[in-house]
Parts: structure tokens; C-alpha cells; sequence
């Protein structure tokens, strides 16, 4: 059974400052596993360079042991909210269909079909009642909500999803967290840029520790320690006390 | 003025030919200003200027075909040359337009004084490539402008999911597996096309207004891609059959500039008067606000008051007590005038009022959710 991502000398330049530096990584099939380091760690850029949205210098991602671009239909991507203008002219129901363009081929549109799996997928967000929406009059949880429909409609066995807490309110981080460990409960793999420390014991079973290097990662218990977590952030850990961290 | 529409042939040439190009770019421009690429539009028209010159020197011919495949052919380059350098350099996106829009540019105008000066380029009349000139249209200009107009729009709606797509996360699409470097290149030459069909009418100075200018007025309308798609063409329609018939029927009346004339109109209209996203909807929208909350306020400082005369609710209140309530004094008369009107508040003898049973009722309620909400 290969792991359901394998990244290799995974190493992204840009210009000559290395962003990521001499990656590699083995994420086993239905693990929740959260990615986190300091700004400019090149989080947001390991996502994208596994997804291959980014020129990498050297190195390779494999998708159960297949290279990325024959095994799209296993990966769904969750890009950060803030990278779209949630003032396009658009509907909720439209933004969550788009995740089937891939599987619909050239020309063709979104028919019956299509549409019963989008609202399904909004059903699980609990978004059904809002289908027809502008996106412009949703609120920054909704938002990430739709995002999140639009990756499920994808139906994968790996999700990439960048900063899905970013700005959201208690219940949708309640929500989504629940979201995201039924997944894993159902063999899904989730990797998830994060950024609160505190969370990362009670919500993820795996971390990844990244400043440009690849510092730790396995399962929360062994590799989310202090040390670690010094040797990542360079001496100031922010936000976290001593108890939600392992002792060595 | 319908009659001529109807049975006068240049008219009639002009006036289609002007809604048609106004079709088109309108429809095209909706992509252009939802990316945010307002502006490559003017880099285009500005750097097709050299194509028609050298289109007519290298044939010698003035056909319209000949022209627009020159015209084209430059605003692509230059497209590409934008690309280029954004990509190899480290200048940014607008100083890159600009230094493309301005180098193109000089270069057209060079070549344009040339062959001017040539013994057979005095009848040219290439200069009304500059312009633009309504009224120099002939059917077989309409004939290239229809064709390429139906196909570049053609192209647009066969791949109307994919522009969608581009046009709102291209990454996302990328991740889907979608070439989405190869659909930018189509729909920015589908943006080539509708400005080449449209440079002898508007000519390259302002042909990006017809562009940019209807798209943003029916991005004011609907909150729909398709049918901002639909009006922006109705008034680049519009504003290219308005403009051409009144230059055409005007003496010494620049085509271009009166068409952008007409699309600004639109604009100004949209702007203020569009029923969601329009100034006057939002003024009305915030004046209605301040009047419930002015009301709201004068409400709750009666029922203040009432509650301090248990046995007599009733019991009137001077304005000049309840001007001493509140930060906006010079609010209150105002805020009573329409509790009054709603039958919360009546006047008793000189300057008192009282609240109604109703108007009881109702500040019961209020105070009731608030307190509800502070626990």
C-alpha cells in the first residue's frame, strides 16, 4: 500500500532565495494532518507546489504512488479564502459546481446532475438554504464554507486545504473541524495549512513543522514538542503555553 | 432620422457596424474588467496602431481584411511583449502596459507620418485609424466585423465554463487540470479581436473606453455573469449606434470621442441610479437607516420617561427634556415627526408629547430583545 502523498527533494525557488529547501515528506493514507511554521515558511507554497501551481526547482510529489497529473481526480484543493474576489458576479450553487469542471470535460455545462451534488455538498457545510446567493453578500465563515462544499463535490481521497480557520467565526471552526474529521474517519487524507497552535493537539492526529526545511512531522504525540517547536519558530514560540505541548 | 436608418445606405452601414462592434466588446470587456485587466485593452488597441501601417505598406492595400489581420497581429505581439516582461523582469504589470502602450504607440505614429508623406498614401486615410471615422465604413468593413465578431463570441460562449473559471480562480482550475495558461492566451485574443474589429470606427486612442465603459456600467445592473454579459453588450450597442449616427450626422463630430461620450453616459447613469449598487440606492438605503435609528432612539427615551410615571404612562414630556437624553438633540423633533406619523407618539398642547398605547407597546419590546440580547 503506497502512502497517499510522497514528496521528494521537494525544492522551490523564487529567484534565488530557496522558499522551500530539499523537501521530503510521507503522508500515510487517512491522516488529518496540519501544516505549520512561522509566516513565510512556505506553507500556502508546499501546498501549491505538491498541486503543482508553482515551478518547483527540483523534486516530486506522487498521489499513491502516481505523479500528480494522472491522479487529479483523487485530489481536491481548498485555495486561502482571501484569493478570489468574492465580488464576482456568481452564485453559491455556481462557485460549488466548479469543482465538477474537471470531471465534465471540455464545452459541456453543468446540468441535473451537477446540481443535486453541489447542494448536497452545501448540505454538509449546512448551506443548502443559500444556494442561490450572491457570493457577495456572504459572510467571511460562509465563505470558507463554500470553498469546503466545492472541494467535497470533488469527492477525493486527498485534500489540500490552505488556512481553512482563517477569519471564520467559533461555530464555523466547530463545523469545519467536524467536517474534516469525518473525512478522516472515512479514509480520507487531509493535509491543512494552520496556524493556532494551541488547536493542533485537539484537532489534528499528524503535523508537519516547516521553516523552508521540513523540521518535523509525524503524529501530533511524538513530534508537536517544544523543541520542535523552538527549532521552528527560532527560539519564540507565539500563542502557546506550556501545557498544550508535549514535554520531551 | 428612421427613415434614414432604414433607406439610407451609409447610415444604416454605420449605424450597424457601430452597434456591432459595440456587441462584441461589450460582451468581451465583462472578462476584462472582472480579471482586473482594464487596461490591457488600451496596451492593445495603442500597439495595433504600427500593424495598419505596416499592413498597408507591405500590400499597398486598404482592404479592411488586410488592415485588421495587421492591426491584430500587433496588438498580439504587444500583448505578448507584456507577458514577456512581466514574467523575465521584476517591472510590474502597469509600468510594463504602459512602457508597451507608449513604445507601440510612437512607433505606429512614425510609420503613420510616412507613409502620409508617400505620393499614394495621401488618400490612405489611414489617419482615421487615430479617431476613429464612422462615416468610412462600407459593407465590406461590416462583412469583417460581423464574421470575426460572431466567431470571437462564439468561442466565448463555447468555452463560457472554462472563461468563468479563469476569470474566478484560475488556480483552482489549474488544480483541476485545466491548461489554464492556454485559455488566457484565447480569451486575450478573443479581446484582440473585438478591438481590432472596432479601431477604424473608434480608433486606438480611445478604443478601450468601449471596451471597459460598458462592462463596468452593467456590472452596476446584476449580480449575474451572463447577464451582465447581455446588457454590457446592449449598451455597447448602444452607445456604438448612438455615437456613430450622431458623428455620421454631424459635421466636424469625431466618431470615437462620441461614442466614449455616450458610454461614459451609461456609466454615470449606472453609477447612480443601478437599484442595488447605484449612489442613490445606497444614500436612500443609509437615509432610511438613520431615520429608524433616530426614531428608535426618541422611542426608548419616551418610554424612559413614561416608566417614571407608573400610575399615568401617559403622561407628557416637554422636547426640551428630551433633547437633554440624547447626544443628537437636533435629531429629536425630527425622530417625533415620525413616531407620530407611525401612531407611536402624539403631541399634547405646546411642545409635549406623550407616547400612544401602541407606541408603549412597541418600546415594551424593544427594551424586552435588549434585554434579552445583553444576557
Amino acid at each position: 500500500m503506497p502512502n497517499a502523498i510522497d514528496v521528494t527533494d521537494l525544492t522551490v525557488a523564487y529567484r534565488d532565495t530557496p522558499v522551500l529547501w530539499d523537501i521530503d515528506l510521507a503522508v500515510p493514507e487517512g491522516v488529518l494532518m496540519a501544516i505549520v511554521g512561522p509566516n513565510g515558511a512556505g506553507k500556502t507554497t508546499l501546498i501549491k507546489a505538491m498541486l503543482g501551481l508553482v515551478d518547483v526547482a527540483a523534486g516530486q510529489t506522487l498521489i499513491y504512488g502516481e505523479p500528480y497529473a494522472r491522479q487529479r481526480s483523487l485530489v481536491a484543493y481548498v485555495p486561502q479564502r482571501g484569493s478570489v474576489d468574492w465580488d464576482f458576479p456568481t452564485s453559491v450553487l455556481d462557485v460549488v459546481m466548479m469543482g465538477l469542471y474537471g470531471r465534465l470535460g471540455w464545452v459541456k455545462r453543468p446540468g441535473k446532475k451537477e446540481r443535486a451534488a453541489a447542494l448536497e455538498a452545501l448540505d454538509k457545510v449546512g448551506m443548502q438554504d443559500l444556494a442561490d446567493r450572491q457570493i457577495s453578500q456572504l459572510s467571511g465563515g460562509q465563505q470558507q464554507r463554500v470553498f469546503l462544499a466545492r472541494a467535497l463535490v470533488q469527492d477525493a481521497q486527498v485534500y489540500f486545504m490552505d488556512e481553512p480557520f482563517q477569519g471564520v467565526d467559533a461555530t464555523t471552526e466547530r463545523a469545519i473541524v467536524t467536517l474534516l474529521q469525518e473525512l478522516r474517519q472515512a479514509g480520507k487524507t487531509l493535509v491543512v495549512v494552520h496556524h493556532d497552535l494551541q488547536t493542533v493537539p485537539e484537532y489534528f492526529d499528524w503535523v508537519l513543522l516547516l521553516n523552508v526545511r521540513r523540521l518535523a512531522v509525524g503524529p501530533v504525540a511524538e513530534v508537536f514538542t517544544e523543541e520542535n517547536l523552538r527549532l521552528t519558530y527560532g527560539g519564540r514560540i507565539p500563542f502557546v503555553q506550556a501545557a498544550s505541548v508535549n514535554e520531551p | 432620422m428612421l427613415h434614414d436608418l432604414l433607406f439610407d445606405y451609409t447610415l444604416r452601414t454605420v449605424a450597424l457596424g457601430a452597434a456591432t462592434l459595440g456587441i462584441v466588446s461589450g460582451s468581451l470587456g465583462t472578462y476584462a474588467v472582472l480579471r482586473g485587466q482594464s487596461l490591457l485593452g488600451d496596451a492593445i488597441s495603442h500597439a495595433a496602431l504600427p500593424g495598419v501601417a505596416l499592413a498597408f505598406m507591405l500590400t499597398g492595400s486598404k482592404a479592411p481584411l488586410v488592415l485588421v489581420i495587421g492591426a491584430a497581429l500587433a496588438g498580439w505581439i504587444g500583448t505578448l511583449a507584456v507577458m514577456t516582461v512581466v514574467r523575465r523582469s521584476r517591472i510590474p504589470y502597469d509600468a510594463a502596459l504602459g512602457m508597451v502602450l507608449s513604445v507601440f504607440f510612437g512607433f505606429g505614429l512614425v510609420l503613420l507620418v510616412s507613409v502620409q508623406r508617400h505620393p499614394t498614401g495621401n488618400q490612405a486615410g489611414l489617419d482615421t485609424f487615430l479617431f476613429g471615422q464612422a462615416a468610412a465604413l462600407v459593407a465590406s468593413d461590416l462583412v469583417v466585423m460581423a464574421t470575426l465578431g460572431v466567431l470571437a463570441l462564439g468561442v466565448a460562449l463555447l468555452f463560457w465554463k472554462e472563461f468563468k473559471l479563469l476569470a474566478f480562480d484560475d488556480e483552482f482550475g489549474a488544480s483541476l487540470g485545466l491548461p489554464m495558461r492556454r485559455l488566457d492566451i484565447l480569451l486575450t485574443t478573443l479581446l484582440v479581436i473585438a478591438i481590432v474589429i472596432g479601431l477604424q470606427t473608434v480608433g486606438v486612442v480611445l478604443m478601450s473606453a468601449i471596451l471597459v465603459a460598458p462592462a463596468a456600467a452593467a456590472r452596476q445592473w446584476t449580480d449575474r455573469l451572463g447577464l451582465m454579459m447581455g446588457i454590457a453588450a446592449f449598451f455597447g450597442a448602444l452607445a456604438g449606434a448612438g455615437g456613430a449616427i450622431l458623428s455620421a450626422t454631424t459635421a466636424r463630430l469625431p466618431t470615437g470621442p462620441t461614442i466614449v461620450i455616450f458610454a461614459g453616459v451609461l456609466v454615470v447613469v449606472s453609477l447612480l441610479f443601478a437599484p442595488q449598487r447605484g449612489l442613490v440606492a445606497a444614500w436612500l438605503r443609509a437615509r432610511r437607516n438613520r431615520t429608524n435609528l433616530r426614531e428608535i432612539g426618541v422611542l426608548e427615551d419616551l418610554y424612559t420617561l413614561a416608566l417614571q410615571h407608573p400610575t399615568d404612562p401617559r403622561h407628557p414630556h416637554p422636547v426640551a427634556t428630551l433633547e437633554t437624553m440624547t447626544a443628537h438633540p437636533e435629531s429629536v423633533k425630527a425622530g417625533l415627526a415620525s413616531l407620530a406619523e407611525r401612531g407611536f407618539a402624539e403631541p399634547i398642547g405646546e411642545a409635549q408629547w406623550s407616547l400612544t398605547d401602541a407606541g408603549f407597546a412597541a418600546a415594551a419590546a424593544i427594551a424586552r430583545n435588549t434585554r434579552l440580547e445583553e444576557r
